[in-house]
């Protein structure tokens, strides 16, 4: 037993400081770095039935606060993923969590059930991609509708199950209390904010606009991400993941405070690629320094 | 020294000098031998930024590497208030760089272009490989003073040959007859270049430039549609480029 050991209903890791999907890669893309393996986990990016291009034109910017990404899901297709990038999580001793993107129910459902056949030990859905059937709105913005799908998942797929919330909602209580009650295992909170970057340069009396449209990440989100975790712990019952600008360890220990028990790292780790290691061991010197024999017992403290 | 293993580098500064009216010139010392190929680039972290500025590399020897930058806007503007002695985060180095071929070759620097060129030209002339150095500037005031190149030409014509680089290379695809080209520079330069090349059946090999956020190949941020196999494909500028085939790449 470590003094970082977490329980996550059920999913036993060795920190809880995990690096969020879509910026870390699948396997050891950073083990030029760091030694990946002594993450708690990595969290893949989001995986579908088959390959996807992505969106086209400029996918990324950089704001005051952050970056906005419009990547659109560009990825290998599980197939792809399970012969060539799991064998080198599996050598590599690396713990994920394989998230999935689906575009219908039926996509998510046969995802999930290939997961079981596959023994992939934890998974986390994006709810955040547009839904074909419903004139293209996110999974996740309507309770119903998220009940159903993480419902439809949970029947098929019996290893951990976290639900990626998105923050684009009027209440994150009432659609993280439809996962739970669906049956998810754990809360991710949260998937990347709606935002627009639109700069504009004027060049000789011309304006000259670049416009990039998607997912708002990074320090600016923090206040929503963390307000979320909030009001999801005084909410549901099952481990929440928390994610969303965080950059050092005092982020981290803000997260713990509103509930989270695990914290992914997505942005940081594009500023410094050495982000999440360093803060599994700055935690650890965080829970020792202020004389707490583990971390279940500072955050035990931390939430009276 | 481990070979193409990218790395995170706390880096000293030897010196920050102004080399034109717009251009800088950085020194550091990585206080590691680094290998580096002409073509390859750095990432440098600036004071608060989210992302990190991916610049080429200009020099390299042993634990030292320069980079020669424009200033444009925060980042860069960060870069240049650095003074001797001053910690600057770099990563790198990263990208697959110029294939130097043991060709006669045309080097083509547009603008700040220059730097990964003339890059190339010292490791071509260890290599004792012809290579004619072309490189073009807005004006005199914008060339840097450590320039070094067989032509230069200025758009205004305050400095050598006046006119833009394209029509300079033209006339020195049609007597010098090199086999390969390498070049940098803007986009629009780049694809008319690989146009006036195609139709003197000469390849050339183009440093690309696309915003970037992680510089190993996970985000997807960076991509450019690419040739191959028949199909169009994306790739990387971070990890499958920046430098791409001409004749490959979806204008
Ligand atoms: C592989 C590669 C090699 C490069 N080599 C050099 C070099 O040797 N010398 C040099 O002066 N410049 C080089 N550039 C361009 C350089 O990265 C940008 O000028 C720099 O990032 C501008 O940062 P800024 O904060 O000053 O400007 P800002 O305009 O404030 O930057 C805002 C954002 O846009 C990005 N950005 C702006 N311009 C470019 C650009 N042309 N290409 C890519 N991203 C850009 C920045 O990285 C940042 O994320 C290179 C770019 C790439 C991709
Ligand atoms: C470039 C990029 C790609 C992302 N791709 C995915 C993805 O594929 N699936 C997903 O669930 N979240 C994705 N996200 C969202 C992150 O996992 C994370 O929830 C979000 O960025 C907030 O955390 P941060 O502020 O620490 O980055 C992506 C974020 C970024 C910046
Ligand atoms: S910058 Fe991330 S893939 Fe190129």
């Amino acid at each position: 037993m470590g003094i970082l050991d977490v329980n996550l209903n059920g999913l036993k890791l060795k920190n809880p400081i995990m690096t969020a999907s879509g910026t870390y890669g699948y396997t050891d893309e950073y083990d030029d770095f760091i030694d990946v393996s002594q993450l708690g986990a990595i969290v893949t990016k989001a995986i579908s039935l088959n390959p996807r291009e992505g969106n086209e034109h400029n996918r990324i910017t950089e704001t005051k606060a952050g970056m906005i990404n419009s990547i659109g899901l560009e990825n290998v297709g599980i197939e792809k993923f399970l012969e060539t990038k799991s064998p080198v999580l599996k050598s590599k001793n690396i713990e994920y969590i394989m998230n999935i993107a689906g575009s219908s129910f039926d996509e998510y459902v046969r995802l999930a059930t290939i997961c079981q056949t596959n023994n992939i030990k934890a998974i986390e859905m994006n709810v955040s991609c547009p839904n074909v059937k419903s004139g293209c709105l996110e999974f996740g913005v309507d309770e119903n509708v998220l009940y159903d799908l993480v419902k439809s998942v949970r029947e098929v797929y019996k290893g951990f199950l976290a639900v990626k919330l998105t923050p684009n909602v009027t209440s994150i209580e009432k659609t993280g209390a439809a996962a739970e009650k669906a049956g998810a295992d754990a809360i991710s909170a949260i998937n990347t904010l709606k935002g627009t970057s639109l700069k504009v340069n004027c060049i000789n009396g011309k304006f000259v606009k670049t416009m990039v449209q998607g997912g708002y990440s990074g320090r600016g989100i923090k206040p929503v991400a963390v307000n979320a975790v909030l009001r999801l712990y005084n909410t549901v019952n099952i481990p929440i993941i928390g994610i969303g600008g965080i950059e050092d360890i005092d982020d981290v220990i803000e997260f713990f405070a509103a509930g989270a028990q695990a914290v992914q790292i997505g942005t940081a780790n594009f500023t410094y690629p050495d982000t999440a290691l360093k803060l599994v061991k700055e935690l650890e010197n965080y829970v020792v320094k202020n004389g707490f024999k583990d971390l279940d017992e500072m955050k035990k403290e931390l939430r009276r | 020294m481990i070979k193409d293993k990218k790395k995170i580098f706390e880096a000293v500064v030897d010196k920050v000098e102004k080399v034109s009216r717009s251009a800088y010139l950085i020194e550091t010392d990585l206080k590691e031998e680094v290998d580096v190929k002409a073509g390859q680039f750095v990432s440098i972290y600036c004071d608060g930024l989210t992302l990190r500025r991916p610049f080429s590399v200009y020099s390299c020897k042993a634990s030292k590497i320069g980079i020669l930058f424009k200033e444009k806007g925060k980042g860069t503007k960060y870069i240049k208030s650095l003074k001797k002695g001053d910690l600057v985060n770099i990563t790198g180095p990263f990208g697959n760089g110029f294939t130097l071929e043991n060709k006669k070759a045309l080097s083509v620097g547009a603008g700040i272009g220059y730097a990964p060129v003339a890059f190339l030209k010292s490791k071509s002339d260890e290599c004792g490989i012809e290579n004619m150095l072309l490189c073009g500037f807005p004006n005199k005031n914008e060339i840097p003073d450590l320039v070094k190149a067989d032509v230069i030409c200025t758009d205004d014509g305050s400095y050598g040959i006046k006119g833009s680089v394209l029509d300079a290379a033209e006339n020195i695809l049609k007597d010098y007859k090199p086999q390969i080209i390498y070049a940098c520079g803007p986009l629009i330069v780049l694809k008319k270049l690989v146009q006036t090349a195609q139709k003197y059946d000469i390849p050339v090999q183009v440093a690309m430039e696309k915003e970037m956020a992680c510089s190993i190949g996970v985000c997807r941020g960076c991509v450019i549609r690419v040739k191959h196999d028949g199909n169009i494909v994306n790739k990387t500028v971070c990890k499958d480029g920046p430098v791409f085939w001409g004749s490959e790449v979806v204008w």
